[in-house]
């Protein structure tokens, strides 16, 4: 019998591996001691290259290597000092320059100046590397002229006036004498993949990376040349080092907040409530604290594309519904924001009036009233419009055709169901029909790119502090002005007075004459309805105790230089 | 026997053809592409879209496209990665021996328990044995192992044993090599129970029907006629005869070997293949998806081959020239 003695071995393997399993020698266990702090991100980056990202992750673990010439304070929203110490803006409001600071260096010691700036420039304008930051650096779509009149000095002429340029101008400064030759030979686009050995990525940032195995963690070491120092010239960052799980699944996560394994956390709604009473009963020596609202926005909105409704000189009765201001307001009056709040979102969200959330201080327009859920007063609008009751529990329109047409979102998000599902329940009471068609993403992206085959739609766009970064929602012309988009010349007066609007915003150079035009925008969209704003999330951070200086805000961590572990 | 291995070998490039190209053809059936999600970015222009498009070669028409990835499969270049712009052997090379790891003791582990329960239910017909174990295994049958592993976390979590997730501990790098393959083995635990038990429970139920069938077969009573101990009719005779399907069974699992887990890999964040797949699948990044593809097909036509090779070693009543007109 030669098989058994294979089965005991495996038996006694299995038994071995079990008591393998509990003796792993830790130098030392506790990372808080050691000043390296533990956070998960939920997904791969997809390159190291800071000019070739378009994903949030690949952002945010590049960007603890690199500093950009400006940053963007997460509580006052300005711009402040970052690789340029300070900037002025010439009384043409077409000339900035920019004074870069003396003391940076890459960590292969060079010094930091102009001439990477300029290289950073160039390879953005390069037509031959794709890239999302180009867009943002083009003013009347022409590029900007940028001189170095020394190593430390960057002059940048402007063919206009052009306000939102200090925002998009935070871009991540690359090493010229690193990445100028590759750039020449052709091989931008594939330099600093995630290939590329940790060590090789030479940045100027308060961290280096050095370990990325995939899937798994990403790790860095306090960069010791960092140029920024505290109030008692202590340099900074403080930690020693940094550790980032990729953990995809986001209960994963959570399991491993609670195990102590990630020092830092952002609960999702109905995992607050868990983590308040645990810090409470002193289970977990952690704070849970709300820090805001989402920044963006989620919307209703309804196709008024001719280009889909009219079709052989016949229009579809429907583009005449959506267009039509009354039967638009009677639906703004049936979103019933408060069910969506209690249900969806066990209480932790707020109704969003503005498309500019309120977290953008600068921007959002506190100003507009909301339209109340009435269905009555919804009902008295139809019937006064001409939709009628022609019999019960079917409504038609003026000529006599049914109302009826599909919602759609995107599959995968729960909470979009269940929005989507209320709302369908309100119109139906009205004799609406709605047909309910969840759409895989990238199915539904076709529809709104390329086809326009929809009705209506639930969707959303993450918000950004300068307004002018969603030009392509707001402008007629824009690809995603989505109920009609990519117009030649604008279809309605109001799409037309956003456009001018738009303009007008940036070529104001001074922030604080800026926000009356963006508010303008926001009551016009309020008023015209071509979205239908529903909630906003609320948004929570949780972190240890042992923590000092973790101050998340719902636009970034403030002076993340300053955060550390408590010694004992 | 080598006309019979060249017939096969054969065989198998219309098939991988036919495969590669439905699967090829599937993806690109699928409205939108890679680049849908940066569309929805109100960032991202058009103009910039675009550019991606013709980099990677997505503007192209679909048997164009097609034609390039077979030429460069024939060159062993197995394309680049869209959402990782690094080549696909690189990913899938990364990730294979974690899954390979993995599934094969969780195969290992799964055999090593079903066989011997198998045979002690089989051999105990109708008692309460028989009956609480079998009733253990339709339950393992019917738990879906993602929940499972959701269970085990928890698990891990309330008692501190095992690490929550992952292949490994943040600190690796900082241990010396033993305790690295202890924190191997700590992370492997809770994985290979969670997929091994889903697989115990189909093999014990298999094992146990295959006994109870050649039990009452002639040549067993032949050889009980004979005088024979139960002992020795049962493990010579009886269990000889029933391994014929695990035997098919484990080549089919060579292409299990790499595929599989996805949902529990996703749950336990273990860095394997089926999360990257699936990952794949999902943002349309074709050329991984293709890679992957082609690598499970190759796998599996080889472990059937090898499966049936195996089976006429094992059992005489089967000969190449039965198989090979299959």
């Amino acid at each position: 019998m030669r098989r058994r003695p294979g089965l005991t071995s495996t038996i006694a393997l299995v038994a071995a591996m079990s008591i393998a399993g509990c003796r792993v020698n830790r130098p030392a266990a506790d990372h808080s001691k050691q000043q390296i702090l533990y956070r998960a991100t939920g997904s791969d980056p997809r390159t190291f290259n800071p000019i070739l990202i378009t994903d949030a992750t690949s952002g945010t673990l590049t960007g603890e290597l690199l500093e950009s010439l400006i940053r963007v304070n997460p509580v006052t929203l300005l711009p402040e000092a970052g690789l340029a110490e300070k900037w002025e803006i010439a009384p043409d409001n077409k000339t900035i320059t920019f004074h870069l600071r003396h003391d940076a260096k890459w960590f292969d010691g060079q010094p930091v100046t102009s001439h990477d700036v300029l290289f950073t420039m160039n390879v953005i304008y390069d037509p031959k590397v794709p890239n999302s930051i180009r867009p943002s650096v083009l003013v009347d779509h022409k590029p900007i002229v940028s001189e170095t009149p020394d190593d430390y000095t960057i002059v940048m002429h402007l063919p206009k006036p052009f306000a939102p340029l200090l925002y998009s101008i935070g871009i991540p400064v690359i090493p010229a004498h690193i990445l100028e030759p590759v750039w020449k030979a052709g091989n931008f686009n594939r330099s600093w993949g995630i290939d590329t050995p940790p060590g090789k990525l030479v940045g100027n940032g308060p961290f280096r990376m050095t370990r990325y195995v995939q899937s798994q963690v990403v790790q860095y070491e306090r960069n010791n040349d960092y140029w920024m120092k505290d109030e008692q010239r202590g340099q900074l960052p403080r930690l020693h080092g940094q550790a980032y799980s990729v953990v995809q699944d986001q209960n994963a996560a959570y399991l491993r907040y609670l195990s102590g394994q990630i020092d830092v956390y952002g609960p999702r709604a109905e995992e607050v409530l868990d983590l308040r009473q645990k810090a409470e009963r002193k289970e977990l020596d952690i704070a849970v604290q709300e820090i805001g609202v989402d920044t963006g926005t989620m919307f209703f909105t309804f196709n008024r594309n001719p280009r889909h409704y009219v079709k052989n000189g016949v229009t579809n009765p429907k583009l005449n519904w959506f267009t039509d201001l009354k039967f638009v307001t009677a639906m703004a009056h049936l979103v019933d924001k408060k069910s969506i709040i209690s249900l969806v979102y066990h209480g932790l969200a707020v109704p969003a009036v503005a498309d500019i959330s309120p977290e953008n201080k600068i921007f959002h327009n506190p100003e507009l009233k909301d339209y109340d859920y009435d269905p009555k007063l919804a009902a008295d609008l139809l019937e006064a419009a001409g939709y009628h009751l022609s019999k019960p529990g079917v409504r038609t329109d003026p000529k006599g055709n049914r109302l009826e047409f599909d919602l759609t979102t995107n599959t995968g998000v729960p909470e979009r169901d269940q929005m989507c599902a209320i709302f369908k329940q309100d119109l139906e009471k009205l004799g609406i029909k709605i047909n309910y068609r969840p759409l895989e993403f990238t199915t539904l992206v076709d529809k709104i790119d390329s086809s326009f085959d929809w009705d209506c739609l639930l969707m959303g766009f993450t918000g950004t502090i300068e307004p002018n970064d969603g030009s392509n929602f707001y402008r007629s012309s824009g690809n995603l002005h989505l109920w009609n988009p990519n117009q030649p010349t604008p279809a309605t007066v109001w799409e037309a007075e956003i456009d001018t609007l738009l303009d007008q915003g940036a070529s104001e150079m001074d922030t604080a004459k800026r926000p009356p035009y963006y508010w303008k925008i926001q009551q016009i969209l309020h008023d015209q309805l071509p979205i239908i704003e529903t909630v906003r999330q609320k948004r929570f951070a949780s972190w240890k105790n042992s923590l000092e200086n973790y101050q998340p805000k719902v636009w970034g961590l403030y002076k993340p230089e300053w955060i550390q572990f408590k010694p004992d | 026997m080598t006309q019979f291995l060249l017939r096969r070998l054969l065989n198998m490039i219309p098939l991988i053809l036919g495969i590669t190209f439905i699967s090829f053809l599937a993806m690109s059936l699928v409205p939108g592409d890679f680049l849908s999600n940066l569309k929805m970015n109100p960032t991202i222009t058009p103009e910039v879209i675009k550019q991606l498009q013709a980099q990677f070669g997505l503007d192209q028409p679909l048997i164009v496209r097609y034609a390039k990835w077979l030429w460069g499969v024939l060159h062993l270049n197995f394309g680049i990665s869209l959402s990782y712009r690094v080549s696909v052997t690189s990913l899938i090379e990364s990730r294979a021996f974690n899954t390979i790891i993995l599934s094969a003791s969780s195969m290992l582990f799964s055999w090593a328990i079903a066989i011997p329960i198998g045979i002690i239910v089989a051999v105990n017909q109708n008692s309460i044995w028989d009956r609480v174990l079998s009733f253990l295994a339709f339950f393992g049958m019917s738990v879906p192992s993602f929940f499972l592993a959701f269970l085990m976390m928890y698990f891990a979590l309330k008692t501190g044993w095992f690490p929550i997730g992952g292949t490994f501990s943040v600190d690796y790098a900082t241990l010396d090599p033993m305790s690295k393959i202890a924190d191997r083995i700590n992370h492997l635990i809770l994985p290979v129970f969670v997929l091994g038990i889903s697989g115990t429970a189909g093999l014990m139920r298999l094992m146990r029907s295959q006994i109870l069938e050649i039990k009452n077969s002639e040549f067993v009573r032949t050889a009980r006629a004979k005088g024979l101990s139960e002992r020795v009719v049962i493990y010579k005779h009886v269990l000889r005869n029933a391994l014929n399907p695990f035997i098919t069974m484990a080549g089919y699992s060579l292409g299990d070997l790499l595929g599989g887990a996805a949902l529990v890999e996703a749950v336990m964040n273990l860095q394997g293949l089926g999360l990257l797949l699936l990952d794949a699948v999902r943002s349309l990044d074709i050329y991984l998806v293709m890679g992957s593809v082609l690598m499970g097909t190759v796998l599996l036509l080889v472990g059937n081959l090898l499966a049936d090779i195996a089976l006429v070693a094992v059992d005489p009543r089967v000969d190449f020239s039965s198989v090979a007109a299959e």
